[in-house]
């Protein structure tokens, strides 16, 4: 067998392990399966969540405010990397603040957040936005000052201008920087989703998570939380392929 | 007295996939007498690193077998010590818990391990570095750590594989002669792999010469210079006879295997 | 005198100086209501109050014993877990994608679960510690492994090591400085985690603090502890640096 056929298949066998000792002791009694739930139970608890459409409905919900916040962190992130890159008096003064951003719970500011913004999508997306900005642009920021300088000085040495210089050879060169920090940003987006839906709104995949919670219903929790860790996963999975895909020049 | 024994040696790499198997070492002999510095050369890829892993059992041989004064060797131990052309120093022990490595692996007492060790530094010449880290040090300096932990166990055979070989030229004769001053003290036997005609001659009682991939033991040449060696007598006669004959067999070897064409290989 | 300033650093706090001036000015001013943006006198006046009341300590100690029980045993089961996923590809192939989904997953998703199974109090938060911090310490650990060099290894068997010797003398010393940097990552994760789950459910905590004066809509408070918390991820991380320079001095690379 291959290496790469043995890996799936002990991956594959190992959640089948989890799945199936999870139920032998949700039947047997040996853990409380109404607190703790049990696989048939989730599956049980999918298919009605699916039937009624709730699930189809916080999916898309979640996915909206994901796009937007992300989408927004990608242009800012990339901006102000770029910004503080290529002129060190912005570097300089705006450091000690995307360091406070990146380094303190911003979800504490919620109440703020939803005074200014209302409960529910503005919330969510700019708390989306605050946590996935500042990784895209810190890896900007160093992309730009990995930049080689042999290639600037090629671009001026024919005659090239500022203008040629940012988007003929940083922002290319940043490339790779870019979409490191963009992956980051990936992730943390969708935290900062789960963490909004879960403070500051009345919609989405997080915040039936704590609706369920709230009703003592484990098995339905594990419905949008699966579906969660599932996003988390093709995201992160999605990212990886595109990134190695606009990554071919590289050898 | 015979020390050492290589008998019938043979290392083959199973095929990787659509290609033949490899023959690195092809049945090779050799007997060593206690106390005798033998050194080894050869073309690049002729296995004669190989062969040290093979004495030393880091490497299992496909046939054959090896004994220390008649006993077959099975396993890696400190009756035959090894010093390697990368160092393998542990970046994060200084010079004084790098030498005491092996005498931890058999289980001395710390006491007598730093003194033991302490020893062996003071040999080397690094008493006063023993608080050093490996990156702190010159390639010279951490090549006489791996000497010192070598001598440290208190092998019967020091097996040396290109142990100077990522040292400049320079550095590498003084190496060379601080080696011959060591081992005339207790005249340990040990053998020697390096790709340096002068430094072959100059060392050895005995040069072994093999033959390019796979390797098999060509010629075997006594060195009748006399002991102990000055780096003058790199420039007599006796020496530029050795170094011509040394220099038609292996010229003669590179160009069967082909290897002149191909440039050099890996080691 | 004459000294060189650094000018990121002259920058960087006339930029941050700059700022306080204009908030503050905003702010006492009420050109924005001040209880949504606070200003420093007030945040300043109102940690004195926090602090002088034992509100914060007693609450900052609540946190820190949650983190401290959830991040201990999470640093031994991960280091553990790192080195059977690195050293046996069927443990690897076994949990590593289960890993990895708990990597990507954002944690704090499981924390209502975690409170449906393990209370209100703070067992739920330590286990949200635990959770956090043990997933980047076992990949990190792995990473370390397999970066060991093999001559370290090769030196070992050399002289005759055993499986365990190589294991402690060549592997775990080896791969101390990625588990280190894996540490700092587990920090991050951890502190944001347990603040979050105490601002869902608990009855003591920063978080919890947190979210009482949020409620009351009290911006300065809310500062102070966002400070409080951030401080105490620098100084953790600040702490773990001197651990690692103390533990890995010959890093200090040439």
């Amino acid at each position: 067998m291959s290496e790469r056929a043995q890996s799936l298949v002990l991956g594959v066998l190992g959640f089948a392990l989890l799945i199936a000792a999870w139920e032998i002791c949700a039947r047997n009694g040996l853990v409380n399966p109404v607190v703790v739930s049990s696989p048939s139970r989730i599956a049980a608890a999918f298919a009605r969540q699916w039937a009624s459409g709730d699930l189809a409905t916080d999916l898309a919900t979640s996915a909206v405010e994901f796009a937007v916040g992300f989408g927004a962190a990608m242009v800012a992130g990339v901006a102000i990397g770029l910004a503080m890159g290529l002129n060190r008096f912005v570097e300089y003064a705006v450091d000690p603040f995307v360091w406070f951003v990146y380094a303190s719970p911003l979800i504490a500011f919620y109440p703020l957040l939803i005074v200014w913004l209302g409960f529910g999508f503005a919330t969510v997306v700019t708390v989306a936005f605050l946590l996935s900005f500042v990784s895209i642009a810190v890896n900007t920021l160093a992309g730009v000052h990995a930049v080689d300088p042999s290639h600037m000085r090629a671009v001026l040495a024919f005659g090239g201008g500022k203008r040629d210089l940012v988007f003929k050879v940083v922002l290319p060169a940043s490339v790779p920087h870019i979409l490191a920090g963009a992956r980051i940003g990936l992730g943390r987006a969708l935290h900062g989703v789960v963490l909004g839906e879960m403070f500051g709104s009345n919609d989405g995949l997080g915040y039936s998570i704590t609706r369920y919670a709230a009703q003592l219903k484990t098995a339905d929790v594990f419905v949008p939380l699966i579906t969660l860790v599932v996003l988390g996963v093709a995201i992160n999975q999605a990212s990886g392929l595109l990134e190695a895909r606009l990554l071919r020049w590289r050898a | 007295m015979t020390q050492l024994v290589v008998q019938g040696l043979r290392l083959e790499y199973p095929a990787a996939r659509g290609g033949a198997p490899f023959l690195a070492l092809s049945d090779v002999d050799l007997a060593v007498e206690k106390g005798e510095f033998v050194t080894i050369v050869g073309p690049s890829g002729c296995g004669k690193s190989t062969m040290l892993m093979l004495i030393a059992a880091l490497l299992r041989p496909t046939r054959g077998a090896v004994s220390l004064n008649g006993q077959p060797v099975a396993a890696p131990g400190p009756d035959r010590a090894l010093v390697f052309q990368d160092f393998a120093l542990l970046p994060w022990r200084n010079v004084l818990k790098n030498v005491e490595l092996g005498l931890e692996m058999q289980g001395v007492a710390a006491a007598k391990r730093t003194d033991i060790a302490r020893k062996n530094i003071d040999m080397v010449g690094l008493r006063a570095f023993e608080r050093h880290y490996p990156h702190q040090l010159s390639g010279g300096m951490r090549q006489r750590v791996g000497i010192a932990r070598a001598l440290s166990v208190d092998p019967e055979v020091l097996l040396m594989d290109e142990p100077f070989g990522a040292l400049d030229a320079q550095i590498r004769q003084v190496m060379g002669s601080e080696l011959l001053h060591i081992w005339e003290r207790d005249r340990k036997t040990i053998l020697f792999v390096t790709h340096d005609i002068d430094e072959a001659i100059y060392l050895a009682d005995r040069i072994v010469v093999m033959s390019a991939s796979p390797g098999r033991v060509v010629q075997q040449i006594k060195v009748d210079l006399p002991r102990p060696r000055g780096l003058s007598i790199r420039t007599s006669a006796k020496f530029n006879e050795y170094r011509e004959t040394l220099w038609n067999l292996l010229e003669e070897q590179v160009r069967q295997s082909g290897s002149w064409a191909r440039g050099e290989g890996g080691a | 005198m004459g000294a060189f300033v650094n000018p990121r650093w002259l920058v960087g706090s006339a930029a941050v100086a700059a700022f306080l001036v204009v908030w503050q000015i905003v702010g006492a001013n009420e050109i924005i209501r001040s209880d949504l943006v606070s200003y420093p006198t007030e945040i300043a006046a109102s940690a004195r109050e926090l602090a002088a009341s034992g509100e914060l300590g007693a609450n900052a100690l609540a946190t820190l014993r949650e983190f401290a029980e959830g991040f201990a045993p999470a640093i031994v089961v991960g280091v553990l877990l790192g080195l059977g996923f690195a050293l046996s590809k069927i443990v690897r192939n076994l949990f590593e994608p289960l890993f990895v989904a708990m990597y990507t997953a954002p944690l704090i998703a499981f924390v209502p679960l975690l409170v449906v199974w393990f209370g209100v109090g703070s067992t739920s938060k330590s286990v949200t510690t635990f959770l956090a911090a043990v997933v980047p310490i076992a990949i990190n650990t792995t990473t370390g492994v397999r970066e060991t060099q093999e001559s370290w290894i090769r030196a070992c068997r050399a002289f005759g090591a055993t499986r365990a010797q190589i294991v402690a003398k060549a592997i775990l010393p080896g791969a101390l400085p990625v588990v280190m940097a894996g540490l700092r990552l587990a920090v991050g994760r951890a502190i944001v985690g347990v603040v979050a789950a105490e601002m869902y459910v608990s009855t003591l905590g920063v978080g919890r603090l947190i979210q009482t004066y949020s409620t009351a809509g009290r911006a300065a408070e809310i500062f102070v502890l966002v400070g409080v918390v951030a401080g105490f991820g620098f100084v953790c991380v600040g702490l773990l640096r001197v651990l690692e320079n103390r533990l890995a001095p010959w890093r200090a690379r040439a």
